[in-house]
């Protein structure tokens, strides 16, 4: 049986680790990269680094209490778009993480995003890029949770906003297929691997536009209904 | 009878990304050697591997190695000339090391899917962080409720004659209302499942796991294992250093020979197991 408690020892770890990482230890993996390891080891920096800056994230989640009711709405919320991972080229990940975190908040819409590249991945391959890929969509959601307001208000902005967030999307996974293929980075194989990705990521921009314009709006209401109802 | 997967994901777990971290930091072609062959043992003893993904792994470890030499010119030993720019032997051997180094952690990978299976992970993430844990499980959970609720809406919906599939606009429609009936239906039930935490004092006492997982005195042993071997490969590893540009140099010394032992050690852990039950299982089978 294992004792999992809230307070006590570690809480107290929890809330340390909160400064230790993004303050010591993220900030030694980096200085240690540049002078033990030159520049041969982006490929285990950059997946520390990605797997700790998920960590802190989550860490941040753990401390603040969502309340069971939104738990178990992200709970289902994850579920919906991981099964959406499952249609062929479009896929409504990022769109429904935004409209999970314009609804539930910027920290329910990180857990959408970054669980639901987790479970799916169980799927679809787990691997070095699931930190990559937790980070990214993550994000995405937890940057659409802080502009919420100027999101819900204009739909030409949550458009753009899902354009832009597949994009950026599709930008970051370059940085990772250029370190996972040449063990280093460099700007010419960057450019290379984001060209070379340039339908990839027109699909990514396309899917989130349709995706969005196609559930925002019915996801919307019935999310508010559900906060309305149960006022949470 | 204890096989590999059978102990504790916390041994497990420190014992296989020690294994692929050291392979992902290292350019050492020993290191990366072991960790590769200790990768495709794993794999083999604890994943089902079908032909098709060795024939993957295969077809990019040669990608990788073809790869380097053509866009890396850097090297001091000049092959060929090839298309006015020249392949080195240092740049085709960087190649063989990065993949080397990829295609081990590919298969440690894999093998860490297999066994952590996500009774396992969520066992692993519930020390860590007990709410984002319980969000894990329950979509986890959710995902084969939705396909069978799925179901019971479209027969219900059948029944009702709503839904026919006679010409595409209807079918369309009929697809969405299940959709929009179903999402309804699982926020509502999220909803009530949460109340039914709360009324039984969810958040207010310890949680309590549904698998068991024991920490006996054979996990201690391999974490312990696991953790002493990777201390000791780092430690022989610290002094060595290996160079690929401009000319392929090594400096090592005795000590890295304790770490090269070690990091074997580390990599053939779960083959070990795994060989040594298995020996144990046809000696304690009946052979009449």
């Amino acid at each position: 049986m294992t004792a999992i408690g809230s307070s006590g020892l570690r809480a107290r770890t929890r809330a340390g680790m909160r400064y230790l990482l993004p303050f010591v230890l993220i900030p030694a993996l980096v200085a240690l990269s540049v002078t033990v390891f030159g520049d041969r080891m982006y490929l285990a920096i950059s997946f520390l680094i990605a797997a700790l800056a998920v960590l802190l994230f989550l860490i941040g989640i753990e401390q603040k209490n969502l309340g069971a009711r939104r738990m178990v709405l992200v709970a289902v919320m994850t579920a919906l778009t991981v099964i959406g991972r499952f249609i062929p080229f479009f896929k409504p990940v990022t769109a429904l993480t935004v409209i999970a975190a314009l609804y539930l908040g910027a920290e329910s819409g990180f857990l959408v995003g970054a669980l639901s590249a987790l479970l799916s991945n169980f799927y679809f391959g787990q691997g070095p890029w699931t930190p990559f890929q937790m980070l990214s969509w993550g994000l995405i959601g937890l940057v659409a949770g802080y502009l919420s307001r100027p999101l819900l208000r204009h739909r030409a902005l949550l458009l753009m906003y899902g354009v832009l967030s597949g994009a950026v999307f599709s930008l970051i996974m370059d940085v990772w297929t250029v370190i996972w293929y040449s063990g280093s980075f460099s700007w010419g194989l960057y450019l290379a691997a984001a060209v070379s990705a340039l339908p990839y990521t027109l699909l990514y921009a396309v899917s989130n536009l349709v995706f969005l314009l196609v559930l925002g709006r019915p996801f919307g209401e019935k999310l508010s209904r559900i906060k309305k109802k149960y006022g949470i | 009878m204890k096989r590999y997967r059978d102990y504790n994901p916390i041994a497990v777990a420190a014992n296989m990304l020690a294994a692929a971290l050291v392979a992902m930091f290292s350019m050492d072609p020993v290191i990366l050697a072991v960790a590769l062959t200790g990768g495709i043992i794993a794999s083999l003893t604890c994943a089902s591997m079908r032909k098709r993904d060795h024939l993957f792994a295969l077809g990019l470890f040669v990608a990788l190695v073809v790869i380097n030499p053509i866009f890396s010119h850097n090297g001091a030993t000049v092959l060929f000339i090839m298309n006015d720019s020249p392949v080195t032997l240092e740049a085709t051997l960087y190649g063989v090391s990065a993949a080397m180094m990829l295609v081990s952690v590919l298969y440690w990978f894999r093998a860490f899917t297999a066994v952590m299976t996500s009774d396992r992970l969520l066992y692993l993430f519930s020390r860590l962080s007990p709410r984002v844990s319980l969000v894990l499980s329950m979509a986890l959970r959710t995902v084969p409720m939705l396909r069978e609720r799925w179901q019971k809406i479209e027969q219900a919906q059948r029944a009702l004659g709503l839904y026919r599939d006679g010409n595409l606009i209807d079918r369309v429609r009929g697809i969405l209302r299940i959709f929009s009936i179903l999402v309804t239906w699982m926020l509502e039930n999220g909803v009530i499942t949460a109340d039914s935490m709360d009324a039984r004092c969810y958040g207010t006492h310890r949680r309590t796991s549904y698998a068991l997982f024991e920490f006996g005195c054979s996990d201690a042993a391999v974490l312990g294992l696991s953790t002493g071997l990777a201390a000791l490969t780092l430690w022989g590893l610290s002094g060595t250093d290996f160079q690929y540009y401009p000319t392929v140099s090594y400096t090592g010394s005795a000590v890295t020979i304790i770490g090269y032992i070690a990091y074997s050690g580390l990599c053939l852990l779960p083959g070990i197991i795994e060989l040594w039950e298995g020996i144990r299982w046809n000696g304690y089978r009946s052979t009449r």
